[in-house]
């Protein structure tokens, strides 16, 4: 089930919002287990055959954890369990995911004539994370017993389930034992309504209206010059809008309940270095890699050299986290690259004198933007054959079409690109402050502008009338 | 009541009401047609003919219907009603499945016209989803079901067209309006139902249509790293059990409706091409012919015409724009030879202009 739908906006939603709150009045935990059941429903509207593979990670990652948690083993054994856990974690996730692109590859290498047809289970990337994090932490020593309904509530929990955010046990589970998020909260369900709106806006009127130009890059026809750049950069602003629209819905519809998920975007094409693009990028994401990847392979404990090597490593497997293809492993692989010059610029650059630090500031954001959409071609392209291709008609000035088309094209872009670098992002309009549990502090208790209000609710009548027959989030497939 | 509590009412009657003038727009101004006519409002139309037929159907007055792919695409239904007779009305989409044609053409039948001019290929019979899987062509319009209906009035994107066509009927913003509208931004740009989709008067017709253009397109389809699309999606039982559920079906439920179905004039090259580059293509080809020749002549309310083997116009390479579409000059030529049912194929040797068609392929030899 879609976000951007009907049946879920004008029936899943509110029914499920009934429900959790007139079981609120019953107790604490009868609300849990009807938003757990509901998760399950909504992953099965689309789903059904791989339900029983979510509820089979669920419940085997929570016996794993069980036994980190509460029983006192040996080190080496709680070590086997740990190893046990992640491995089977892994191995499902390599089963999926993974198991064509390497057929694909033994085949094309040594002619085995093996071909596998896998279908990939929505969301699958997304529930390992978070369940190789909790049995990490849990081993660590660093996870309170959790009931079941709770457990299965944080890695099934709708609004995050098929395409993140990704979350951490320790700030979800929480929350979801706290009774006040039972009852309703007007003030939370409008906060979360408006977020809800602009995101579902972004999806439907930004992301889906700019679509149809990245063929003009990445389609049947050989592109121009020019349309190798608008597709590409109609391509990098669908992208943004695409998964920061799925993210705000996420965190609106989740603030509904009265639960507050992480912040995933942060105008990342504000971004003055690539560093900085990603603390601004899938948050969550890179959060996750921070701390049970790169931190773990040694980060930058071990010397300048091994610091690079373990960046390599790190963004070669997000990239293939994305996606099995060398498409995004070369993707991954360019930002690796990256930020090794960025922390090797950091290290052993000059430094611009404050005269020229507005200009450099400039220029350093323009240079991190375009390496940002280099990188989403390979990102976005079928096939290593057409991201070359695609690119090389980036660089090849000569052949322009330039007509009227693609002049109005152009102006198209470049009023996406003053939203994405000009407008204020979602929790800076909202006041969303995820650590401290507020938002909309300086719209409670005063009545609300009437302009405000208005205009919000235009945005969500404007996010409704723009919603597609069929418009499937790009982040849904990895 | 709280603040927080009146504040969130007073969004969603907001929301409710932004949505409820947009339904009343698009209900009004109803940029397709689809409920009336336009009478209040300057009638405009749109390329997209899978959402514009849902209208036109509904709207124009008409006896006989065209269908077909992008093949004929660029006819004009003046020039039909001139030359064929009756009153036409264009319902051919580009890169149509015979699926979508005998569902387009089946709501048509709701009008009951009394004749059908189908384009034919063995490629509309290609494997294709059902219709209600097919993110092109939204079915519910055509079947005029609350969802269909639903779906018109309560879209932004026919919201936004509206609000431009109410605009451009202000005749202080019409100039104005009207130099805007080209296609880009706003998608009901045709002013005359008779200039769907056919070409611009400014079109550069010989600089498009030219030996050199069907001959770059023969090399760049039998070119071995792309060649493996000729054969993309050609499989003999599957195309037999969709001619028939597609054609066979509409033809039969319809016995009072004449059918002129035609196979276009494709270039020589695109036989050939398949020939050099995937024989095997060619074959499932021509079988399906022998197939759906000897089926379709079974039926006394279908005329078969076959414009395939007519040599003048297949290996005059001039005519093409690839190995396929033929210029402008050839879709008059074509409503001629149907006007005077030229090329009609007998019911008695149903398979002599495949015979034809064949010795032509065998004997064709490509300038180096």
């Amino acid at each position: 089930m879609l976000f951007n739908s009907y049946p879920f906006i004008f029936l899943f939603l509110p029914a499920v919002l009934l429900g959790y709150f007139a079981l609120g009045r019953r107790g604490n935990l009868a609300p849990v287990i009807w938003l757990a059941l509901a998760s399950l429903a909504f992953y099965s509207f689309s789903n059904w055959q791989f339900v029983a593979l979510l509820v089979g990670s669920v419940a085997f990652n929570y016996v794993i954890g069980l036994l980190l948690i509460a029983r006192k083993l040996r080190p080496s054994l709680r070590f086997a369990v740990l190893t046990v856990g992640v491995a089977g974690d892994l191995l499902v996730l390599g089963i999926f995911k993974y198991a064509g692109f390497l057929a694909a590859n033994l085949n094309a290498m040594f002619s085995t004539g093996i071909t596998l047809h896998i279908l990939l289970p929505v969301g699958i990337s997304f529930y390992t994370f978070t369940q190789v994090a909790f049995l990490v932490d849990a081993y660590g020593g660093n996870v309170a017993r959790y009931a079941l309904p709770h457990y299965a509530l944080f890695v099934t929990y709708f609004p995050h389930l098929i395409a993140g955010p990704i979350l951490h046990h320790k700030d979800m589970i929480p929350q979801f034992e706290r009774s006040e998020t039972k009852r309703p909260d007007a003030h939370l369900i409008l906060c979360g309504l408006i977020i809800f709106a602009i995101g579902l806006f972004k999806k439907t009127c930004l992301a889906d209206g700019i679509q149809p130009l990245v063929s003009l890059a990445f389609g049947p026809n050989a592109p121009s010059f020019d349309q190798a750049w608008i597709g590409a950069l109609a391509y990098t602003f669908q992208l943004y809008f695409d998964f920061s629209g799925y993210s705000d819905m996420a965190i609106g519809i989740s603030l509904l309940f009265g639960i507050f998920l992480p912040l995933n975007f942060n105008s990342p094409y504000k971004a003055k270095n690539i560093i900085d693009f990603w603390r601004r990028w899938h948050m969550t994401l890179s959060q996750f890699l921070r701390d049970y990847l790169y931190i773990p392979l040694g980060g930058n404990r071990r010397g300048r050299v091994l610091r690079y090597v373990n960046l390599m490593i790190t963004m070669l497997l997000g990239g293939l986290w994305h996606g099995a293809a060398w498409t995004f492993v070369v993707w991954g692989a360019l930002h690796g690259a990256y930020l090794c010059i960025n922390h090797a610029w950091n290290n052993f650059g000059p430094k611009a004198s404050p005269r020229f630090a507005p200009a450099a500031n400039l220029a350093a954001g323009l240079l991190t933007f375009l390496s940002v959409v280099i990188a989403w071609v390979f990102f976005r392209a079928d096939s290593m054959d057409t991201a070359l291709y695609v690119l090389a008609k980036m660089a090849d000035p000569t052949k322009v079409a330039f007509g009227k088309s693609e002049m109005a094209y152009a102006l198209f872009v470049a009023i996406y690109a003053a939203v994405a670098w000009f407008a204020p992002n979602t929790q800076e309009i909202m006041g969303y402050d995820h650590e401290s549990r507020t938002v909309g502090e300086k719209l409670r208790g005063v009545r609300m502008r009437q302009l405000f209000l208005y205009a919000t609710a235009a945005v969500l009548a404007f996010g409704i009338l723009g919603i597609q027959q069929h418009s499937e989030f790009i982040y849904f497939r990895f | 009541m709280s603040v927080s509590a009146k504040s969130l009412i007073q969004f969603l009657c907001a929301s409710a009401t932004v949505m409820l003038l947009a339904v009343v727009l698009n209900f009004v101004v109803d940029p397709l047609q689809y409920f009336r006519p336009a009478r209040l409002f300057a009638a405009m139309y749109s390329p997209d003919s899978r959402m514009q037929d849902a209208g036109l159907i509904q709207s124009q007055r008409f006896d006989t219907v065209l269908m077909g792919t992008s093949l004929a695409i660029h006819f004009r239904q003046s020039d039909i009603d001139h030359i064929v007779g009756g009153r036409s009305l264009k319902l051919s989409m580009t890169g149509s499945t015979s699926h979508e044609q005998s569902f387009v053409l089946n709501a048509a039948m709701a009008r009951h016209p009394n004749r059908v001019i189908w384009q034919m290929d063995d490629w509309i019979f290609r494997d294709a989803p059902e219709i209600d899987s097919d993110i092109y062509l939204q079915a519910d319009l055509y079947r005029r079901n609350s969802k269909g209906i639903a779906s018109y009035l309560f879209s932004g994107a026919m919201a936004r067209e509206s609000l431009w066509i109410l605009a451009r009927s202000v005749p202080l913003f019409e100039p104005v309006v009207a130099r805007l509208t080209n296609g880009v931004m706003f998608k009901f740009s045709i002013a005359d139902v008779d200039g769907i989709n056919v070409l611009r008067p400014d079109f550069d017709v010989a600089g498009f249509y030219n030996a050199q253009a069907a001959v770059a397109a023969f090399r760049r389809i039998t070119d071995p790293v792309r060649s493996a699309y000729l054969a993309e999606g050609y499989d003999y039982d599957a195309m037999v059990k969709t001619f028939e559920r597609d054609v066979v079906g509409l033809i039969e439920n319809n016995p009072d409706v004449k059918f002129d179905i035609y196979f276009p004039p494709y270039s020589i090259l695109q036989f050939v091409a398949m020939r050099d580059a995937s024989p095997a293509t060619l074959k499932i080809a021509y079988d399906f012919t022998a197939y759906a020749f000897p089926r379709l002549t079974q039926f006394s309310n279908v005329t078969l015409h076959d414009f395939r083997d007519v040599k003048e116009v297949s290996h005059d390479l001039g005519n093409y724009g690839d190995v396929i579409h033929h210029s402008p000059a050839v879709d008059l030529k074509i409503l001629s030879w149907l006007a005077e049912r030229e090329y009609v194929v007998d019911r008695t040797a149903p398979l002599a202009s495949l015979q034809r068609l064949k010795a032509q392929v065998e004997a064709y030899r490509v300038a180096r």
